[in-house]
C-alpha cells in the first residue's frame, strides 16, 4: 500500500488514489495489530500454563525424594531447579516460539511482496541474512558464557559475604578487617570483569549488527536507486520495498536469539528430567502386606545398625536392639552424636530401614506401605520447624482437613492453648516471618501439638523439650501420660526429672546401647547412666540456687 | 537438611517515594572520578546522534538528486557518504555502551567495596539484629540497581533527549508542516503508552510479588521437607503450591494480555502515523511543496522518533528503584562504626588502684591482675522491639597474669557476654573492665586484638586451606599447628596443611575444626586466650586428643574458659561460678570447696555414688 500512494504520488490524478491507499493502509494496520494480540496471547497464555504444570509436577517428584537426596543436594540447587529452569523453559515455550513464529510469518509474506516488487532486490537483500544469524547466534553463545561466568563470580562474591557476616565476630577478634576487604575486593573485580566482558561483547555485537543491517540497507540503495533510474521499478515500490526490508532486520536478528533461548530452554528441561529420574521413595504396598502378630511388642528393634550413605563418619547405630511393648514409655539418654536422632528417623523410615530389623506389632517395616509406618509414628523432631500459616495449619499439619476442636485439645496438652488464645486471632493467628514470631518454647509446645494431633500410635520426642521450663515439661508429660493407654513412647531429653517417670531407660553411646534399665537400677550401677545423672545435677542445682 | 545455603527473596518494602534532590547529588558525586569516561560516553553519544540523522538526510539527496531526475552522477559518492555516517553511528555507539557500562561498573565496585568496609567496622549488636539475608540483598540486589541506573538511566537518557530533539529540529528545518503531522500523532501515543504502562507496571509488581510467595513456599518446604515426610503430608503440600501457582500463573496471563494490547498498539500508532505522513505528505508533493526525497526521509525520522518516547516512562522508573536503593545503601554507609574503630581517648596511663583492688590484704603481687571486671553491668542493646534485662548485674572479679580462669553456670547466666565483653564487642553500660590495669576503652582495637585470641563454641573457619585459616590468627603457624594436634591429622591428607576445609569449614569434621580454630588462637602466641568450650561431643578418639590439645594450650597462659567438661573445670586455677548475671562465688578449686557454698555441693554430688 505504500507503494500505491507513492506511485499515486508521482502519477496523474494520484490524490484519490493516495488517499485510497491510505485508508487500506490503516485497515490493515488494524489488522494485523488484531492478529498480533490474539497469536501472542495464546502462546503466551498456553506457555504459562505448561510452566504451571511443569513446576508442579516437578515439585509433585521433589517432595517424594528420599531424605538423603535433600541431605546431599543443596537446597540452592533444588531451589533453582524449580524457579530458575523452570522459567528457562517458558522463556522458550513462550517468548522463543512466539518469536519464531513472527520471524517465520514475517519472512514468508515479506519475501513474497519483495519477490513481487523485483525479484533481483530481494536476492541481494537476502545475501547478508546469513551472516546476521549467525553473528547473533555466536553472540546470543558467547554473551550466554559469559553471562554464567558473570553469575558464578557474583555467586562466589556472595559466598564470601555471607561467610564474613557469618564469622563476623572472629573477623574482629582476629583483626581481619583489612584480609577480609581485600578478599571480598578481589570477589568484586572478579565479579567486575566478567560484567565488563559480557558488556564489551554486548555493546561490540549491537555496532556490528547495525553495521551488517545499514550495508544491506546500502546495497538495496543502490541497486534499487540504478532500477529506478534504468525505469525498471516504480518509486514507491523502492520505497516499499525499503519498508519492507526494514520489517524484515527484527526478525533476522531476533533469529539468534532464539536460536539461544533454544539452547538453555533444553540444557534446564535437561537438568530438570535428572531430578525427574531420581526415583522417589518406595511407598507403594507390596502384593502381601504382613499381618500383625498378635503377641508381638509394639516395637521392635533387632540388631539395627546403620551408616549414612556417602560420608565416611562410620556407623552411626551399631546392633542396637530393644523392644516396646504398647503404652510403655521409655527414655532415651546419650551424648550429642550418640546417635538417638538418627534412631528417631529411622523408626520413622526417613532413611532406608534394613529389611528384618524394625517391626510394628510384628511386622516389617520395610514391608509395611511407607504412609501406614508414617502415620503410625509421630515425630517432634529437635529443631521445631513451622510453616508461615496459621497456628490452626501447623498443629493440624498431620491431618487432612486440620480440625480446629482435635487442634485445641492437643494444643491444650503441650500446655500452649493459653498463649494461643492471647494471641490476636488466636488459632487463625499467622506465624512467621510475616505474622507474629514465636519464642523457641512456644515453637517446640506449637510441633508438640502438631504430633499429638496426628494422633500417631509410636510418639517419639527428640530433645523436644529443651526450650521449655523444666516445670512445664513436667505438665506436659503428665498429660501424655494420662492418656498412656494408647501410645507408645520414645523420649530423649537431657532432663533427669522426667527419666524418673518412664519404665525403662535406654543409654546410648558411640551408636550402641550401654545400658538398659529403670531410673533406680541404673543409677545404682553408677555408670554411663550415672556420670550423665550428675552432670545434670550440677547444672540443675544452678538453676535452682536463689 | 539446612546445608548453610540460605536463599533471600526479600521484596523491597520501600518504594521510592519521588525524587530527591540531595540523594541525587550525592549519587552523582560517585561519577566525578569517573569524568573522562564520561566525557567520552557523552561525546560518543553524540556524535553518533548525529551519524543517525545524517542517514535520512544522505537518502533524501539520493532520491531528490538521483532517483527523481533520474541521474547517476554522484550517487556512488552519497551512498558511500551514507554508508560512512552508518559506520560513524555503530561505532561511535559501540564507544558509548561500553564506556557507559564501564562507568557503572567502577561506580558500584567502589561503593560495593565502600560497604563492606564500613560493615567491617559495625559494632556487633548490628549483626546481631540484621538478617544475613537483608545484608546481602543491601550489597548485590541495591548495588545493581544503582548500576542500572547509571547504565540504562542517566546516560541514554541524555541520549534521548539528544535524538529526541535533533530529530525534532531537522524534522522542524526540512518542513515545519509535515513535521507538525508527525508530532500530531505523539499526544495520543504518549496517553496510549503511559495509561497501559500504568496497569503494566502494577501487573508486573503484583507478579514479582506472586513469584516471592511461589519462592518462599519452596523455600520453605524443601527446608522443611522432613516434617512434611514425617507427616506423610506431600499431597498437601503440593496442594498449597497449587493454589499459589495457579494465582502466578493467572497473574502472568493478565500482564500478558496488557502486553497483547500494548505491543500491537504502539505499533498500530506508528503506521497511522505514517499513514498520515503519506496523506499529508503525498498531497504536498504532489502539489508540489515539497520534494519526494523529503518525504521518504520523513518516514525514516518518524520511526527514530517514537523510540524514546516508548522508554521514557521505564527511565523513570527505574530512577525511582535506584533512588529508593541507594537511600537503603546511604544508611548503611552512614551508619556509626563501633567506637572502637574510633579515636582512643586520652589517658590509657596505669591505674595504680587496680593493684590495690586486687591485692587486698597486702600481698602485692607483681604487677595488676592480667583481667579484671569491676562492677560491671551490661545489657544487650535492643533488637527487634525486643524489651531485655541486664545480663550482666554488678560482675566483679580477677584474674593474674599466668592462670587459667573457668568460668561455670547454667544457660543464660552470663557466660558467654563476659566473652564478648572483654573482646570488646558490645560496649558495657557500667562499670571497668581492665586488661593489665589498662580500660580496655583506653586500648587502641590492634594492640587489643593482638594481645587476645578467641575460640568460638562453634568451631567457624573461613574457607580456604588449613594454613590460611591458622594463618589469620598470626605468624607461629607451625609451632601452633603442633601444639594443636592438626598436624597429626592433616598430616595423612595428600594436601597436608593445604587442604582446602571448604565453606565455613564443612569439609573437616566436628573435631577437626575445633583442633584448627585452637591452632588458630595459638599462632599469633596471645597474652590472654578466650575459650568458649564446644558443647557438641565426637568421638572418644578426638575427644581425647581435644582434651590433651586443650591442656597444653592452657598451661600457663593467662586465659578464661567457658567450661562444660568437668576435667577443664577441676584444671582451672580459680573458677568463677555465675549465675543470673552474678559472680556468686570465685576462687580456687580448693578454696570454693573450703567456702562451702554452691560450689561445695556440686562437687560433693558428684563424687557422692563413689
Amino acid at each position: 500500500m505504500t507503494r500505491e500512494a507513492i506511485d499515486g504520488i508521482s502519477a496523474p490524478g494520484g490524490r484519490a488514489r493516495v488517499v485510497r491507499a491510505v485508508s487500506w493502509m490503516v485497515l490493515f494496520a488494524a489488522l494485523h495489530g488484531g492478529f498480533r494480540y490474539f497469536g501472542r496471547r495464546g502462546m503466551l497464555v498456553n506457555a504459562s500454563r505448561v510452566e504451571m504444570r511443569l513446576r508442579r509436577d516437578l515439585l509433585f517428584h521433589v517432595i517424594r525424594l528420599p531424605l538423603a537426596f535433600f541431605g546431599r543436594t543443596p537446597t540452592g540447587d533444588v531451589m533453582s531447579r524449580l524457579t530458575n529452569d523452570v522459567s528457562a523453559v517458558w522463556l522458550f515455550l513462550g517468548p522463543g516460539l512466539l518469536i519464531l513464529a513472527g520471524t517465520a510469518i514475517s519472512y514468508v509474506l515479506a519475501l513474497f511482496f519483495m519477490a513481487r516488487i523485483s525479484v533481483m532486490l530481494t536476492l541481494v537483500s537476502l545475501a547478508l541474512a546469513p551472516v546476521v544469524v549467525i553473528t547473533s547466534r555466536e553472540y546470543g553463545r558467547a554473551f550466554h558464557r559469559y553471562h554464567r561466568k558473570a553469575q558464578e563470580s557474583l555467586a562466589a562474591m556472595n559466598a564470601a559475604l555471607q561467610e564474613n557476616i557469618a564469622g563476623i565476630r572472629l573477623v574482629k577478634a582476629y583483626g581481619l578487617e583489612g584480609q577480609e576487604e581485600k578478599r571480598f575486593h578481589r570477589a568484586c573485580r572478579e565479579y567486575y570483569r566478567q560484567n565488563v566482558s559480557v558488556s564489551k561483547t554486548s555493546a561490540a555485537f549491537h555496532g556490528a549488527i547495525g553495521l551488517l543491517a545499514g550495508t544491506g540497507v546500502a546495497l538495496v540503495l543502490l541497486l534499487g536507486a540504478w532500477l529506478v533510474i534504468r525505469g525498471r521499478l516504480t518509486l514507491g515500490g523502492f520505497v516499499a520495498f525499503n519498508a519492507y526490508l526494514a520489517m524484515l532486520s527484527f526478525p533476522t536478528m531476533a533469529l539468534g536469539w532464539v536460536i539461544n533461548l533454544f539452547q538453555r530452554g533444553g540444557s534446564a528441561m535437561g537438568r530438570i528430567n535428572e531430578f525427574l529420574g531420581i526415583p522417589a521413595e518406595p511407598r507403594e504396598p507390596s502384593l502381601f502386606p504382613p499381618r500383625k502378630v498378635p503377641d508381638a511388642p509394639f516395637l521392635e528393634v533387632s540388631d539395627l545398625s546403620f551408616a549414612y550413605e556417602g560420608q565416611d563418619r562410620g556407623e552411626a547405630l551399631r546392633g542396637i536392639t530393644f523392644s516396646l511393648r504398647k503404652g510403655e514409655i521409655a527414655g532415651l539418654v546419650g551424648q550429642t552424636g550418640s546417635g538417638k536422632t538418627t534412631l528417631f528417623s529411622l523408626l520413622l523410615r526417613l532413611y532406608p530401614v534394613p529389611p528384618g530389623t524394625v517391626f510394628l506389632e510384628g511386622r516389617d517395616v520395610s514391608a509395611i506401605p511407607l504412609d501406614e509406618v508414617r502415620r503410625a509414628v509421630s515425630l517432634v523432631s529437635q529443631d521445631p520447624f513451622l510453616f508461615s500459616d496459621t497456628i490452626l495449619a501447623n498443629i493440624g499439619f498431620g491431618r487432612d482437613v486440620p480440625d480446629e476442636e482435635d487442634a485445641r485439645r492437643a494444643a491444650s496438652m503441650a500446655r500452649f492453648l493459653a498463649e494461643i488464645e492471647e494471641m490476636p486471632g488466636g488459632m487463625h493467628a499467622v506465624i512467621g516471618e510475616r505474622g507474629i514470631s514465636l519464642s523457641g518454647g512456644q515453637k517446640q509446645r506449637a510441633t508438640i501439638a502438631r504430633a499429638l494431633c496426628a494422633g500417631g500410635e509410636l510418639l517419639l520426642l527428640d530433645d523436644a523439650l529443651s526450650a521449655v521450663d523444666s516445670e512445664t515439661e513436667q505438665e506436659i508429660f503428665r498429660e501424655i501420660l494420662s492418656v498412656r493407654g494408647g501410645r507408645t513412647v520414645l523420649f530423649s531429653t537431657h532432663r533427669m526429672a522426667s527419666l524418673s517417670r518412664c519404665d525403662r531407660i535406654l543409654v546410648l553411646e558411640g551408636g550402641r546401647i550401654v545400658e538398659e534399665g529403670t531410673h533406680d537400677l541404673l543409677l545404682s550401677r553408677a555408670g554411663a547412666y550415672f556420670d550423665l545423672y550428675s552432670r545434670q545435677l550440677l547444672v540443675r542445682e544452678l538453676e535452682a540456687a536463689p | 537438611m539446612s546445608n548453610g545455603t540460605e536463599f533471600y527473596f526479600y521484596e523491597d518494602r520501600v518504594e521510592a517515594r519521588g525524587m530527591d534532590i540531595r540523594l541525587l547529588r550525592r549519587l552523582l558525586s560517585y561519577l566525578v572520578p569517573h569524568k573522562g569516561l564520561i566525557a567520552l560516553a557523552l561525546g560518543g553519544l553524540l556524535l553518533g546522534t548525529a551519524c543517525q540523522l545524517a542517514g535520512p538526510y544522505i537518502l533524501k539527496l539520493v532520491i531528490d538528486r538521483n532517483v527523481t531526475p533520474r541521474v547517476l552522477d554522484g550517487m556512488a559518492g552519497r551512498i558511500l557518504l551514507y554508508l560512512a555516517a552508518l559506520a560513524g553511528a555503530m561505532g561511535f555507539l559501540y564507544l558509548q555502551m561500553f564506556s557507559v557500562s564501564l562507568i557503572g561498573q567502577r561506580v558500584i565496585l567502589h561503593i560495593r567495596t565502600e560497604m563492606f568496609g564500613r560493615l567491617q567496622r559495625l559494632p556487633v549488636s548490628f549483626f546481631d539484629r540484621t538478617p544475613t539475608g537483608r545484608l546481602m540483598t543491601r550489597l548485590t540486589s541495591d548495588v545493581e540497581a544503582l548500576q542500572e541506573l547509571i547504565s540504562s538511566g542517566l546516560v541514554s537518557t541524555v541520549g534521548d533527549v539528544a535524538l529526541l530533539a535533533g530529530t525534532a529540529s531537522v524534522l522542524l528545518w526540512m518542513d515545519a508542516r509535515l513535521a507538525l503531522v508527525v508530532f500530531a500523532v505523539l499526544p495520543a501515543l504518549v496517553l496510549f503508552v503511559e495509561l497501559l504502562k500504568r496497569f503494566i507496571r502494577e501487573a508486573n509488581r503484583e507478579k514479582r510479588r506472586k513469584l516471592a510467595r511461589i519462592n518462599a513456599y519452596l523455600q520453605e518446604h524443601v527446608s522443611g521437607v522432613a516434617v512434611v515426610k514425617a507427616f506423610v503430608q506431600e499431597e498437601k503440600s503440593v496442594r498449597g503450591f497449587d493454589a499459589r501457582n495457579e494465582e502466578y500463573c493467572a497473574e502472568s496471563i493478565r500482564l500478558t494480555n496488557f502486553y497483547s494490547v500494548y505491543f500491537p498498539g504502539v505499533e498500530l500508532f506508528a503506521s497511522v502515523a505514517v499513514a498520515l505522513l503519506l496523506w499529508q505528505g503525498g498531497i504536498r508533493v504532489i502539489a508540489g511543496a515539497v520534494t519526494f526525497g523529503t518525504l521518504v526521509a520523513f518516514l525514516e525520522y518518524a520511526q527514530k522518533f517514537y523510540n524514546p518516547i516508548k522508554d521514557m516512562s521505564d527511565k523513570y522508573n527505574i530512577l525511582q528503584a535506584a533512588l529508593a536503593s541507594s537511600e537503603r545503601i546511604f544508611h548503611i554507609l552512614d551508619m556509626e562504626v563501633s567506637p572502637e574503630y574510633g579515636p582512643v581517648p586520652s589517658g590509657g596511663e596505669e591505674d595504680a588502684g587496680a593493684v590495690d583492688a586486687w591485692g587486698a590484704g597486702g600481698a602485692r603481687r607483681a604487677g595488676p591482675p592480667a583481667i579484671e571486671f569491676r562492677d560491671v553491668w551490661f545489657s544487650y542493646p535492643k533488637g527487634g522491639g525486643e524489651e531485655r534485662g541486664m545480663v550482666l548485674r554488678g560482675v566483679s572479679f580477677a584474674l593474674l597474669e599466668g592462670e587459667t580462669g573457668a568460668i561455670v553456670g547454667a544457660t543464660g547466666a552470663g557466660k558467654t557476654t563476659i566473652l564478648n565483653l572483654l573482646c570488646r564487642f558490645y560496649e558495657i553500660s557500667r562499670g571497668e573492665i581492665r586488661l593489665f590495669g589498662r580500660d580496655v576503652r583506653e586500648i587502641p582495637r590492634g594492640e587489643l586484638r593482638g594481645m587476645i585470641s578467641l575460640v568460638l563454641q562453634d568451631p567457624f573457619l573461613f574457607s580456604g586451606t588449613i594454613r590460611e585459616n591458622v594463618e589469620a590468627g598470626g605468624a607461629a603457624i607451625d609451632r601452633a599447628v603442633e601444639v594443636a594436634g592438626v598436624a597429626r591429622f592433616s598430616a595423612a591428607w595428600d594436601g597436608g596443611l593445604i587442604t582446602q576445609v571448604g565453606e565455613r569449614g564443612g569439609r573437616l569434621s566436628v573435631g577437626q575444626r575445633q583442633l584448627v580454630s585452637f591452632a588458630r588462637a595459638l599462632a599469633r602466641d596471645p597474652k590472654i586466650l578466650i575459650l568458649d568450650e564446644a558443647t557438641s561431643s565426637v568421638d572418644p578418639v578426638t575427644e581425647h586428643e581435644l582434651q590433651s590439645a586443650l591442656a597444653k594450650i592452657l598451661s600457663g597462659r593467662t586465659s578464661l574458659v567457658v567450661a562444660h567438661r568437668l576435667s577443664t573445670i577441676l584444671s582451672a586455677d580459680r573458677i568463677i561460678v555465675m549465675h543470673r548475671g552474678k559472680v556468686r562465688e570465685t576462687g580456687t578449686h580448693q578454696e570454693l570447696l573450703a567456702a562451702r557454698g554452691i560450689y561445695h555441693r556440686l562437687f560433693t554430688l558428684q563424687f557422692a555414688g563413689r
